[in-house]
């Protein structure tokens, strides 16, 4: 707990307006999709912040990272060096709107994977340490799910609202099996966890009611049958990382709560494991503190774009392709081509 | 063939297709800048455009290929429509 910050209580959380923060700008963070080197390969190797950032996370790693992320490119969407990469771009991305857009902002949030770009932009873990939880978590991940619910998948689906959402949960039930959400991303656009066996009927049922079936994940995400995982992680990953207290204030994916100290973005991170991501809940809170404009910094095909963020904010994406279009990428200033210094 | 309004509404959901270059019936949709989010836009517009509601096995991304796919499911909904 800080003493500047009588809003807090002890887990860290803050309520309504923080420090008397009045925030207009928020920075945000994506969750992870598939990324490929075809599409940012050319940033990673252009801009100078995402070269440099790459070069001090191969430094941690032991190996290059962009040589490793384009050679495995076969190895899935979601490779440890894809995700170190993805990081590397959120960040870059971050940077490039902030010399390039003057983008400057009051708050920060991120969904899912998007916590770990914020922990280091924000200061709250050094870029090295978020590097180190990345690849850690990729390979206990990995790992973990080599043979534990192996039969569990995560299931994306939209023009599901609330109330279709709830009969189909209630098939769920009648059958006896198991079914959560993993991620609420828009107010009719939800990832389930389930069986994969149950998909067998669900997709079915999902489709006679409107609703229009995405993808499936495997690994699942986001479940409160990951227990074990977030143990496993917090020993053998986050033990070995020095938490800082947060720059900005940032808002957490899994409900829209305003976290102000280390212990409360450490606590955000392992939370992930087991815990749904919330995304119209952190839209509400970025309303309720005064946001009016986003910048999406990374690649992003989905949480600037879905209606709930559209509606509510001016979004500003600032991605790899963003920068990398000749017309919009104007001279970098002289401190902008230094180190990554928020990172 | 499809009809003029398909092209036009198809067109706006495909950043990566140039403006002189031909939409052709095996185009593979998601080459040319259809993702997932644009796939379920374009449904919604289609819907609009045509006064039509997809559902049941239309609601796949098997659905969203190709031109020539899309078109005959569209088409399937616009006769039943009638």
């Amino acid at each position: 707990m800080s003493a500047e910050n009588p809003a807090e209580d002890r887990t860290g959380t803050a309520g309504g307006d923080p420090a008397g923060i009045r925030p207009g700008k928020a920075l945000v963070f994506p969750g992870m999709s598939a990324s490929p080197f075809t599409e940012v390969g050319k940033f990673m190797l252009v801009d100078p912040v995402a070269r440099e950032l790459a070069d001090r996370a191969g430094e941690v790693l032991g190996y290059h990272l962009v040589d490793r992320f384009r050679d495995e490119e076969g190895a899935g969407d979601y490779s440890e060096a894809a995700q170190v990469a993805f990081l590397v771009n959120c960040l870059a991305s971050a940077r490039w709107a902030a010399d390039n857009l003057g983008f400057t902002p009051d708050v920060c949030t991120g969904p899912s994977f998007g916590e770990k770009a914020l922990a280091a932009h924000t200061g709250a873990l050094s870029f090295e340490d978020a590097v180190r939880m990345t690849a850690g978590g990729a390979r206990c991940m990995e790992d973990y799910f080599r043979t534990a619910h192996q039969d569990v998948v995560t299931h994306s689906f939209l023009r599901t609202p609330a109330e279709r959402l709830a009969e189909l949960f209630a098939e769920f039930e009648s059958r006896g099996e198991f079914h959560e959400v993993s991620c609420h991303v828009d107010h009719d656009f939800h990832m389930v966890s389930m069986n994969e066996s149950s998909l067998e009927w669900f997709l079915p049922a999902l489709r006679a009611g409107g609703g229009m079936s995405l993808y499936t994940m495997r690994p699942p995400v986001h479940c409160t049958a990951f227990g074990p995982l977030r143990a496993r992680v917090e020993e053998e990953v986050f033990a070995g990382l020095t938490f800082h207290d947060p720059r900005l204030p940032v808002v957490a994916d899994q409900d829209g709560s305003v976290l102000i100290t280390a212990e409360g973005v450490r606590t955000m991170l392992l939370d992930s494991f087991v815990t749904p991501m919330n995304w119209p809940s952190v839209v509400a809170s970025l309303k309720g503190l005064g946001v009016r404009t986003v910048c999406v910094a990374g690649p992003d095909a989905l949480f600037g774009r879905v209606p709930v963020t559209r509606d509510a904010f001016e979004v500003v994406p600032a991605s790899p392709a963003v920068a990398m279009r000749p017309r919009s990428r104007p001279r970098r200033t002289a401190a902008g081509a230094g180190p990554a210094r928020r990172a | 063939m499809w009809d003029e309004t398909f092209e036009t509404t198809l067109r706006g959901f495909l950043p990566f297709l140039g403006e002189d270059e031909e939409l052709t019936p095996d185009t593979p949709l998601r080459d040319v800048g259809l993702d997932s989010l644009g796939t379920v836009e374009l449904l919604a517009a289609l819907e609009r455009a045509y006064d039509v509601h997809f559902q049941d096995d239309a609601l796949s991304l098997e659905t969203f290929r190709t031109p020539a796919v899309l078109w005959a499911a569209l088409s399937a909904l616009i006769h039943q429509a009638a």
